[in-house]
């Protein structure tokens, strides 16, 4: 018995194309030298009616592009070369070509934005570009690669700041950790070969969800079914996709779609406040595969969670059977559609080390690779002139999980009392795990 | 004590105090015959900071040594530490004066005294000092130059230095209990004594001893104490920061390090946790494993680090240690810290404790009796040899007793 609290809208005429009142205009931009990969890697898998956009400050970069509209950045501050790894450069590159950069996104009711951050356009321009995204009320879905821990602090630094202005202007962001690459690929395989998986997971998840919105299947999703999962809490967003075909296809579907690196296993799942299933395949699918996949997945999600789901008939599949699952972290609070706000209220600035009164979290501070949270964790944004967003600050976990660390403003303990060791300028008797940040190491 | 040849050690820690009484036989060995411990109170990061309490302990401790060994203890070797301990190398000269041609007992005090005349901050006197290698007319090797012939003397030595004050609290509660410190040694090179043997000493080697309040640690090279070092941060630290961390009391904080603490990072399953049980013996709160394991983690590897920092302040030194570094300590025992020091440091570690002494079998190998027991071989040792730092004590009473 599939226990689902959605609306179940049986569409009666799947076999025939179904045209929407209004056409929904999906929009795939790609920004930046990693976002462009992306894009040409989505346009190869194939992709029905979506337009595809390169922007990007590397003249030579968007030339190869296979997108069909292209915005250069910086025409006259860059003149074509790239930003060199500066984010300050990108987002005044970025800021050069405004107008261009709206038109280009007029009319787009879904926008999906490619970047890796690290570097210098997708770091800067990436913010800017969301937020002339978000200014004709489109979803904007956020797809950011983040560096190799290897790459180094700085990237890693600069990284963690546009992640963070992202999560602030874009409905959802999708996070991927170049770090968790290594389980896309194995450790022998060619390197060409683990990027090229790591874009396929990317265009997979671009692929799907484009898929479950434009083609309307037996069980339909709506656009405004998505916006509600994706526009709440903190955006933060999980994504899995999985393929699978013969005989136990449904939980051999379901089981890669969990193990998706952008789905972090699936721990988080547990927490998540909605989610989007989508299941579709070929003729073929019984509706016994549909119970095995709802099932399962209702083992990793709390009771709490909405849940929902949607099937699709494409014969184009023939014995696959794929699942898609989205969803995204966060306590369901409506954060408020805002105005757009004034041109200038992204400034792109370095962040210091987290201030322990807005409460960062310490153990996320260390960088583990293979710890389900993501690197910069909850980190204060400094955006000129924009009010309260309704968002609910760092992530709380529901109680049942064991409590989570808290930072207090530089307590010594039982040192409270007594002469402190000062010992190359740093207070030795302030917890280690407070004072160290990403940066000493 | 009306035996010559019995010491008592006494070791006034931040967590524990504890005097060993051990006997100096002739051939050598040592013969433990009791030790007193006592949990510490009064004392913080290795310094007296009650001193009505901590001299109720300090007799305590006393007390239950003289039981166990069933000896009358009239005189210790008292081991010191505190973070404000510094150190440094100097070379002392002198001149024998034309009508003498051979090195006399004297002229050892004299070149002793000649590499202690430097200037010290405020408030600091000169705690300790160890020989380092004696030259006889710019001639290296020579073990003892008593007898020889030869117009110049230099010696090279390790002086400790620190402030006066916080020395001198320990002294006088020793006094007040009607005991005489016959010598004032700094811990942790009292906790080398018990831990090196000679070939580890000539091959160069590092001892970390991480206890309570403080961590020491000692530099040996070719043969001689090349640095040494006091951190006032140690084994209460670590409970602080999971007290803080986890927000529990530090008793609890306490009792978690010790049976669940582990340094190592990434070996547990993600959300295993550890059930605190509360007073009634339920299940209380549940802490991440992972969390604290972080929080130890941090805490260790910094100690480590600094000590490694403040060593490499002297180029060579690290280049030159071949038998590796030694920890040692109530700290040591947590689970992980070897492979984590041997990260650090980059060279091979062993969790060391005291070697092996006749008597009381266990007592050697509880690292935390370490420097204790060490304070007894650092007696027989001066006892056995009689070239310059006997004049310490004379040193000292001008010191603190004038």
């Amino acid at each position: 018995m599939i226990e689902s609290k959605a609306m179940v809208q049986l569409n009666r005429q799947y076999e025939r194309s179904y045209s929407l009142e209004e056409p929904i205009t999906i929009k795939v931009v790609g920004v930046g030298g990693a976002g462009s990969n992306a894009l040409d890697r989505v346009m190869l898998d194939g992709i029905d009616a979506v337009e595809m956009v390169a922007i990007n400050t590397d003249a030579q970069s968007l030339a190869a592009s296979v997108a069909t509209q292209k915005v250069q950045l910086g025409r006259s501050l860059t003149r074509g070369l790239g930003t060199g790894g500066d984010p300050e450069l990108g987002l005044a590159a970025a800021q050069e070509a405004v107008e261009e950069i709206r038109s280009v996104l007029r009319g787009g009711n879904v926008i999906f934005i490619c970047t890796g951050l690290g570097g210098g356009t997708g770091s800067g321009a990436g913010p800017l570009i969301t937020q002339l995204a978000k200014e004709n009320n489109a979803l904007v879905l956020v797809f950011a690669a983040m560096p190799f821990s290897f790459e180094g602090r700085r990237r890693c630094q600069q990284a963690a700041t546009s992640l963070a202005q992202l999560r602030s202007v874009a409905d959802a962001v999708v996070c991927f950790e170049n770090d968790r690459m290594a389980e896309l690929a194995l450790p022998r395989m060619g390197i060409h070969e683990a990027f090229a998986a790591a874009d396929l997971t990317i265009s997979q998840s671009i692929r799907s969800i484009a898929n479950l919105l434009q083609h309307p299947g037996l069980l339909h999703i709506g656009f405004d079914d998505v916006c509600a999962v994706l526009r709440n809490g903190d955006a933060r967003a999980l994504f899995g996709y999985g393929e699978a075909e013969g005989e136990n296809r449904a939980h051999e579907a379901l089981t890669r779609a969990l193990k998706s690196p952008l789905m972090n296993r699936g721990e988080l799942l547990a927490d998540a406040y909605h989610a989007v299933v989508h299941i579709c395949g070929g003729t073929s699918v019984t509706l016994g595969e549909v119970q095995i996949v709802m099932e399962e997945l209702n083992r990793h999600i709390n009771e709490q969670t909405q849940i929902f789901m949607g099937i699709g008939i494409n014969s184009k599949m023939g014995g696959k059977l794929s699942v898609s699952v989205l969803s995204s972290l966060g306590d369901g609070s409506v954060r408020a559609v805002q105005p757009p706000p004034a041109l200038h209220a992204i400034p792109y600035q370095t962040l210091p080390a987290p201030v322990p009164d807005t409460g960062p979290d310490p153990a996320r501070a260390t960088v583990l690779p293979d710890r389900a949270r993501i690197a910069a964790g909850p980190v204060p944004v400094s955006v000129a002139g924009e009010g309260d967003h309704g968002t609910t600050g760092p992530f709380q976990p529901p109680p049942k999980r064991a409590e989570v660390m808290q930072a207090e403003p530089a307590s010594r303990g039982r040192f409270d009392k007594g002469e402190p060791t000062i010992i190359d300028g740093q207070n030795l008797d302030i917890p280690t795990f407070l004072r160290k940040n990403p940066e000493n190491r | 004590m009306a035996k010559d040849n019995i010491f008592a050690g006494l070791e006034i820690g931040t967590s524990k105090v504890c005097v060993v009484v051990a006997e100096a036989r002739h051939d050598g060995t040592v013969k433990v015959l009791g030790i007193g411990t006592v949990p510490s109170r009064g004392i913080r990061k290795g310094e007296i900071v009650d001193f009505e309490t901590a001299k109720r302990c300090v007799h305590d401790a006393i007390v239950d040594a003289e039981e166990k060994s069933d000896v009358d203890i009239s005189e210790v070797y008292l081991g010191i530490t505190g973070g404000h301990i510094r150190s440094f190398n100097n070379r002392g000269v002198v001149l024998l004066e034309d009508d003498r041609e051979e090195i006399e007992e004297h002229d050892l005090k004299e070149v002793c005294k000649n590499a202690c005349d430097v200037s010290l901050p405020e408030q600091n006197t000169i705690l300790h000092t160890i020989v380092q290698r004696y030259y006889v007319d710019g001639r290296d090797g020579v073990l003892n130059p008593v007898g020889l012939f030869g117009k110049q003397l230099e010696a090279d030595y390790h002086i400790v230095y620190g402030i006066g004050n916080r020395i001198k609290n320990a002294i006088r509660c020793v006094k007040e209990l009607d005991l005489e410190t016959t010598d004032v040694v700094i811990n942790s090179f009292a906790t080398a004594q018990a831990i090196l043997d000679k070939n580890q000493r000539q091959l160069g080697a590092i001892v970390i001893d991480i206890g309570g309040g403080t961590t020491d640690y000692v530099v040996y090279v070719g043969g001689a104490v090349r640095q040494s070092g006091v951190l006032g941060v140690g084994g209460d630290h670590i409970t602080n920061d999971i007290s803080i961390g986890l927000k529990i009391p530090t008793a609890r904080a306490e009792r978690l390090k010790i049976e669940e603490g582990n340094v190592n990072l990434g070996t547990t399953r993600p959300d295993e946790t550890i059930v605190l049980k509360d007073e009634t013996g339920f299940a209380g709160r549940e802490v991440e494993r992972e969390v604290l394991n972080q929080i130890i983690h941090a805490r260790l590897r910094e100690i480590l680090e600094v000590v490694r920092r403040q060593i490499e302040a002297d180029q060579k030194s690290l280049d030159l240690v071949g038998a590796g570094v030694f920890i040692t300590g109530g700290c040591s025992q947590i689970r992980g810290l070897e492979s984590l020091a041997m990260e650090v440091f980059s060279m091979p570690v062993q969790i060391a404790h005291a070697l092996p002494i006749a008597g009381v079998t266990s007592a050697f190998e509880n690292p935390q009796y370490a420097t204790a027991l060490g304070l007894v071989r650092y007696a027989q040792f001066m006892h056995m040899d009689r070239p310059a730092p006997r004049s310490i004590f004379g040193r000292l009473k001008r010191f603190f007793f004038a």
